[in-house]
């Protein structure tokens, strides 16, 4: 169900970076897909047990495993990093093409 | 030697961020940078088994080292060499060979790296670092360029992370060799990132326009080095589980096709050598074991290809027909098109000759054509018309005298290279081998002189738009996990 879930949020995610007209709804849509990516290291994380493994005395319950919640930090400042530099590049767009439209950027800027 | 690999990763990083303090030895520092990874490349070839290094502990960094990787270092080391010593007296800061020197670094991590997070760090430094190279001008146009490619690789590289999730769930580490327990799925995910991010078959299509409209220093890095970091990882799964070698097999011959098929039709110089390289990554995937020798020999030929786009007076064919080119150009840009198309005495030859003698039955048709359409589309080059201009002229066409030093001293390395790289296969002289390149470049000429050369078919552009090529993504995914099922 959880897993589904995650799916739908990558999935709406991408159909929006296909459908939304504007630059920034693209920049959005695209951080919605990744959260439905970085949802699914928890959820995969979490399979076992959701208990947070420090090992110390007995265990209260099953440990979650660290390593894909390790592994998807990187991810998330690496798309955090990359979405300031797409923003600062709209940032700029932006003085000549103030709706932001992609299909206007797209024609005026392809020879 | 595992200290040694570790100091060749960190380096160019290190040395990247030096260069902002130190911004007077800005070229010099990325010189090094390039030299030592040549340095380490020569190391790699005299191993005799390959090198694996495994940090920390099964889920952690995973390094693989061999001579294949060997090929692709020291392309990417020459080819950053060239471009910097091309860049070395025009007008260009420090933060642009700062990030030369990243993106240099990034190339290396991505093909040395053996798991699958690694390589997802390795290459998002790569983008960013090559999303500010492509956008240094400022312009409306090269941001929106390069904001398309870095739209495009960090939507493909999502993709990929689900896909690196499933390989994990299924073995407990990121290993290459975790895909073989995993799901289908996870493969076709796995592999739709890195096809985007190598720019191959119709993944590749944010790829012409983007090494067209960079700057020609930028797109010869881009197209010399940096689309190989997505193509080894492809080749090194290739290798090492055989199930997979079928799958990549079919889109080396796919995509071979595919990118000449554009080549040939097009009429801007750029674009032509931009597609032609979609075609040359082809080449290296349809025989994965020996694909090294072919990416040296393409990186070489191909930055210089675009080094010299650059000085050329025009980008349109038509009109560089009616206006001579520099003699001494000319043939720099002659040698490099008879080299790529498979003429002897080049390396190109011997790396053609090694990638046919490797293909499987079903792939020899395939690429015997792709390699006539080479032969079509740089007959382009070679049958421009050329004289020696006056000085007066000359100084014209290479804009400025201090540019020429450098331009000249990168061909030196580029071209010399092409000429040395021969050396590694010499067992490729017999009769038979040298026959039929010859053969292929004589019908390819007789092709474009009678055919090709007049005709003006302009192909449709719409597949490049922004919208398509993300949509083009799910269709990709499809067609791979149905590949992975059968």
């Amino acid at each position: 169900m959880l897993e589904a879930f995650v799916f739908l949020t990558i999935l709406l995610g991408f159909f929006g970076i296909i459908f939304k007209k504007n630059l920034i709804m693209k920049i959005i849509s695209m951080d919605v897909m990744s959260t439905g990516v970085i949802a699914y290291y928890v959820v995969v994380a979490a399979r076992e047990g959701v208990f947070t493994p420090i090992l110390a005395g007995d265990p209260k319950g099953a440990y979650a495993d660290p390593v894909p919640q390790a592994v998807i930090l990187t991810a998330i400042v690496i798309g955090f990093s990359i979405q300031a530099l797409m923003l600062v590049g709209v940032m700029k767009l932006a003085q000549d093409n103030p709706t932001l439209e992609t299909n206007e950027i797209e024609r005026s800027n392809t020879p | 030697m595992t200290t040694l690999t570790l100091i060749w990763v960190t380096f160019p990083f290190l040395a990247g961020f030096i260069i902002y303090l130190f911004p007077r030895l800005d070229r010099s520092l990325a010189l090094t940078g390039a030299v030592a990874s040549a340095a380490f490349a020569a190391q790699l070839f005299t191993l005799r088994s390959p090198l694996t290094l495994r940090l920390l502990d099964h889920f952690g960094v995973n390094l693989l080292l061999d001579s294949l990787t060997g090929f692709f270092v020291l392309t990417n080391a020459l080819v950053t060499a060239a471009v910097i010593i091309y860049c070395w007296r025009s007008s260009r800061t420090t933060f642009f060979y700062a990030q030369t020197l990243i993106l240099h670094g990034s190339v290396n991590a991505a093909l040395a790296c053996a798991d699958f997070i690694s390589l997802y760090v390795a290459l998002e430094v790569l983008s960013i670092a090559a999303f500010l190279l492509i956008a240094y001008p400022r312009s409306d146009r090269v941001i929106w360029v390069g904001l398309r490619y870095l739209f495009v690789s960090n939507v493909a590289m999502l993709f990929y992370l689900v896909g690196a999730v499933l390989v994990y769930k299924a073995h407990h580490s990121f290993d290459f060799i975790g895909l073989r327990e995993a799901p289908p799925e996870a493969l076709a995910l796995i592999f739709m990132g890195l096809l985007v991010k190598g720019g191959i078959f119709v993944s590749g299509l944010w790829l012409p326009l983007t090494h067209s409209e960079s700057e020609s220093p930028v797109s010869a890095l881009m197209s010399g080095a940096v689309v190989k970091a997505g193509v080894l990882p492809l080749a090194r799964c290739a290798l090492l589980l055989e199930e997979v070698d079928p799958i990549i097999r079919v889109f080396g011959v796919g995509t071979a096709l595919f990118g000449v098929f554009y080549a040939v039709f097009e009429k801007d110089t750029k674009r032509m050598l931009a597609f032609h390289t979609v075609s040359q990554l082809g080449f290296i995937l349809a025989a994965p074991e020996v694909g090294g020798f072919y990416a040296l020999t393409h990186g070489l030929v191909k930055s210089a290809l675009f080094l010299i786009a650059g000085v050329l007076p025009s980008r349109n064919f038509k009109e560089l027909q009616n206006q001579p080119i520099h003699t001494p150009i000319w043939i720099a840009l002659a040698i490099a098109s008879f080299s790529i198309s498979g003429f002897p005495l080049l390396s190109g030859f011997g790396a053609k000759v090694l990638t046919m003698k490797n293909l499987l039955p079903w792939q020899v048709v395939g690429m015997n054509l792709a390699a006539l359409g080479t032969a079509i589309s740089f007959a382009k080059f070679i049958f421009l018309p050329h004289k020696n201009l006056g000085k007066a002229e000359a100084a014209q066409t290479l804009h400025n005298s201090p540019l020429k030093v450098g331009f000249w001293t990168a061909m030196g390395l580029l071209v010399g290279g092409l000429f040395v790289a021969n050396l590694i296969y010499y067992d490729a002289y017999s009769l038979e081998n040298v026959v039929k390149p010859l053969a292929t470049i004589a019908i390819g000429w007789l092709l474009y002189w009678f055919i090709f050369g007049r005709i003006a078919i302009k192909l449709p552009r719409m597949f490049e738009q922004f919208e398509h090529l993300i949509g083009v993504m799910s269709l990709s995914l499809i067609l791979l996990f149905w590949m992975a099922l059968a």
